[in-house]
């Protein structure tokens, strides 16, 4: 079912258009993430939606209500979407109670209503204490159950992870998903970190120069993004150049780092010519120097030219023999020792892949 | 006059777009009838002048007197200023900046003279001292009772400033001194020029100090051609050259400040830097020049009070005063708290707009709002007299209606900067977090925004009501026939040297007008703590 849906919507701020004819339906229970890089039009479409601004053009289906529309505008009093903001925004006088009972009618707000909600959050005991005595990600739970009070159809949460330290992220994550799904609302993510959305939603839209340039599932937007550019945007990505067999081995590619196949859904699979090819860093890995000491079918051999730590994982970055300077590409290791700089290694990849005709 | 007070916003991020948010119409024609009344007083001498005729306005000009008068009040002018700049910023240096022994006692005795009227001081001076009069008299008497002009917001931009960055300088290689003149100085700046320009601005509008010590300036001269009717087209050529001058004040203020924004670095500024350890003879010379300066500002005024009541004997002195000085300090406190909550509502729309909304029409009418600054007090009284005059009969004339309506016109810039700050501490976002919850723009209004600009509201009408109860030059002009305020019956009584008589309502006017000073001292000192404590 249906619980949001956002027609060519259109805005500009005087001469500068920031959104063009933005298009995007949101399937009721789902937690959705709209993704885009700053300045994109996150939060100018996020302001529309909670009815802050009025769009120059488009409509705006909450339920089944116009909420914006030609000649129509519900204020943002009236259309019962719950907004949590950057930050939080607690109202820094009043106790985290009637933080969460502010959106009640006054005889509920004494009800056990708000206690509910706080137990819902995990704050449970925590009623009388007033925002400056919680700790960031406790003041972001509070925001949200402040936002749930009021039962609404849809939760619009602008980056509310961006100011908490990296390790409280994580679990105050996992619980806002839990929340929002035990409550069974429609949630809607803004955010400019893509681990953010690819962890936490069931859809994510990017948002690009004010469009919408795809829509789909972490999984298929990871590796099978619309274009080059988001490709790098949703993670990290060796683009590199390849040629198209078309009739003489269909499905596959032939990459500087050897013949793969392509992705089924992938377009163009019959022609033949020069494309621009997606691989993962997962997607490659080093082949032991013992194993391969003579000419492996397969492997393409080079030197490490930098190696990143991460704990668990490390990021390698190689430059494959006889590749210009800047054509490194980067591989994604699991354990194993520590490569040196200049270390010899061979590489060997793993398809499917994406391609786009260059 | 920003630098009054800056308290800041809350840690909250405004959202990025909020300036951008729809024209807010309604509150541009309430700001626009605002900034109209308060242009009333200058068309009206405009209009005056014209009715009277130019060439004879010019005329008036052109001629020795006025030139005695330049050269008075601007002397004057540039020597108190410069003295208070000096006296105000290093008060508020060594009390917010080192350890000096009692620096929390000092901070708010060192603001007390904001509650003594210039008149008085003035009158403890000369009533006990002969040698206190002309220009001598009032650059000692001035200077001791306007200082805090400065003090009070050099010392609030001290402590919100970030004294790591006087660390940092010295680590640098810079030296104690020039530390304290790049970077201490620097930090203040914007609140050492604001001073002044008050400082400035209060020298031009004084009428009562300069009356008794005998020095004669433009708002003393136009204030004696008041009396004579005939004397109409000179009171306007004195008051326009009194309004020039104060524009060119206003003006040179502005183009000095230009670019002096002072930027803070990011959460590292809320370290709390340790005071600067004062040497055992700097700290003997700090601690007898902060002594004596309060001693001179308000023990002396407040001494000599309680000394002519003394020498009047106090049972004869309060059966004379007692009746009267009832229904004086009923009056005032009267007026004082109509004008305080008409200006601190007045000053809301235009708050509001100026710190929630850009454009043209917006600096528009803010900036048109501190003209008001440029008109003494003297000069709106007049205007509004010659209103009553002209188009009204005569009616409304000495009315409480008309001379709180002074108040209003003449406060207003004051209130207009303590509103401003007041809604500066309340982000927009939360108002709309309220109304996403469900509350009309009213509601979300009233239950946010208010709820958190409550203090600084309050700041703005203490500061409007302490100065009511000072105020004696339009008072004088436009009490009601037949009443008494504390102000102008302790003028009627000094004016007649009865000094016994005059001394208690001096009193009273100093204790009606602590308390607001007291609260206003403690708005500045939580709000800037809280900047220094948020970043």
């Amino acid at each position: 079912m249906r619980q949001l849906a956002v027609t060519d919507l259109h805005k500009a701020f005087g001469r500068h258009a920031v959104l063009t004819g933005l298009s995007l339906d949101v399937s009721a229970g789902s937690f959705t993430a709209i993704l885009g890089p700053s300045g994109s039009g996150k939060t100018t479409l996020l302001r529309l939606l909670v009815g802050f601004e009025r769009p120059d053009a488009g409509t705006i289906t909450i339920g089944d209500r116009v909420v914006d529309g030609p000649g129509s505008h519900v204020p943002p009093e009236r259309r019962k979407i719950g907004y949590v903001p950057q930050e939080g925004a607690l109202f820094p006088h009043l106790t985290v109670e009637k933080n969460v009972g502010f959106g009640l009618p006054a005889r509920q707000q004494r009800s056990s209503r708000t206690g509910e909600l706080l137990d819902a959050v995990g704050l449970s005991g925590m009623g009388s204490r007033y925002p400056h005595q919680l700790s960031g990600g406790q003041q972001q739970r509070v925001a949200l159950a402040r936002a749930l009070a009021i039962q609404p159809e849809v939760v619009l949460l602008d980056e509310p992870f961006t100011s908490l330290d990296a390790h409280m992220r994580a679990s105050v994550r996992t619980d806002v998903h839990a929340i929002c799904a035990k409550a069974g609302t429609t949630a809607i993510l803004v955010t400019h970190d893509q681990d953010e959305a690819l962890s936490m939603a069931d859809r994510i839209a990017v948002l690009r120069d004010g469009r919408i340039v795809q829509y789909t599932a972490p999984q298929n937007l990871y590796s099978r993004p619309a274009d080059p550019a988001l490709a790098r945007f949703v993670g990290d990505a060796n683009l590199v150049e390849g040629q198209l067999c078309g009739r003489a081995a269909p499905g596959m590619v032939q990459t500087s780092l050897g013949l793969l196949p392509l992705e089924p859904a992938s377009a163009a699979v019959e022609c033949a010519g020069p494309v621009t090819v997606l691989i993962r860093p997962e997607q490659l890995e080093l082949v032991s120097e013992i194993a391969s000491a003579g000419a492996e079918p397969g492997t393409v051999s080079g030197h490490v030219v930098a190696y990143e730590y991460y704990g668990h994982d490390a990021v390698v970055r190689i430059r494959p023999d006889g590749a210009a300077p800047g054509h490194e590409v980067m591989v994604r290791t699991v354990g194993g020792p520590r490569l040196a700089i200049g270390t010899t290694v061979k590489i060997r990849a793993r398809g499917p892949v994406v391609a786009w005709t260059s | 006059m920003n630098e009054l007070a800056a308290p800041p916003a809350p840690a909250v991020r405004a959202p990025v777009r909020a300036r951008r948010a729809p024209r807010p119409y309604g509150l541009l024609v309430v700001s626009a009838l605002i900034a109209g009344l308060l242009a009333v007083p200058l068309v009206f001498l405009l209009i005056e002048s014209h009715a009277a005729g130019w060439s004879t306005v010019a005329a008036q000009i052109v001629r020795p007197l006025t030139g005695t008068l330049l050269w008075n009040t601007i002397r004057l002018a540039v020597v108190v200023t410069v003295l208070c700049a000096i006296l105000g910023t290093a008060a508020a240096w060594l009390v917010e900046r080192t350890d000096l022994p009692g620096r929390r006692l000092f901070a708010v005795l060192l603001v007390v003279p904001l509650a003594i009227p210039d008149f008085v001081v003035s009158f403890g001076w000369s009533s006990l001292f002969v040698w206190v009069q002309g220009f001598r008299g009032a650059v000692l008497v001035m200077t001791l009772a306007v200082y805090p002009l400065v003090y009070l917001p050099v010392a609030a931009s001290l402590r919100a400033a970030d004294a790591g960055q006087e660390e940092v300088a010295r680590s640098l290689g810079v030296g104690r001194m020039r530390t304290f003149i790049r970077i201490t100085l620097g930090q203040a700046r914007g609140a050492i020029l604001g001073g002044c320009l008050l400082v400035a601005l209060v020298l031009l509008a004084e009428y009562g100090a300069f009356e008794m010590l005998g020095y004669q300036t433009f708002t003393t001269e136009i204030f004696t051609n008041l009396q004579l009717p005939t004397e109409v087209p000179t009171s306007c050529a004195l008051a326009l050259v009194l309004v020039a001058i104060s524009l060119v004040v206003l003006a040179g203020e502005a183009r000095w400040r230009g670019g002096g924004r002072v930027a803070r670095s990011g959460p590292m500024a809320t370290r709390v830097t340790p005071p600067l350890r004062l040497g055992r003879v700097a700290k003997a010379v700090s601690l007898t020049g902060v002594c004596a300066l309060i001693a001179l500002a308000v023990g002396l005024p407040a001494g000599a009070s309680i000394y002519w009541i003394a020498a009047g004997g106090i049972p004869s002195v309060s059966n004379s005063v007692s009746v009267s000085m009832l229904s004086a300090a009923w009056h005032t406190a009267a007026y004082g708290v109509c004008t305080g909550v008409l200006d601190t509502l007045l000053a809301l729309p235009l708050a509001v707009l100026a710190i929630r909304h850009s454009g043209a029409v917006r600096q528009f009418l803010e900036r048109s709002t501190y003209l008001v600054l440029a008109m003494p007090g003297v000069v709106i009284a007049l205007a509004l007299t010659y209103f009553t005059e002209q188009y009204l009969g005569g009616a409304g004339y000495q009315t409480a209606p008309l001379l709180v309506l002074c108040y209003t016109i003449m406060f207003f810039p004051l209130a207009l900067v303590g509103v401003k700050a007041a809604i500066a501490r309340a982000p927009a976002s939360l108002d709309e977090v309220a109304r996403s919850l469900g509350h009309s723009r009213v509601a979300a209004f009233s239950r946010v925004t208010l709820r958190l600009a409550a203090p600084g509201l309050v700041a703005a009408f203490c500061l409007v009501f302490l100065e009511c109860v000072t105020e004696l030059t339009a008072t004088l002009i436009l009490v009601p026939t037949g009443v008494q305020t504390l102000a102008t019956q302790f003028w009627q009584y000094q004016s007649s040297l009865s000094y016994a008589q005059a001394a208690p309502f001096a009193l009273v006017m100093i204790a009606l007008a602590t308390l607001p000073s007291i609260v206003l001292g403690r708005f500045f000192h939580v709000s800037a703590q809280a900047q220094g404590s948020e970043a």
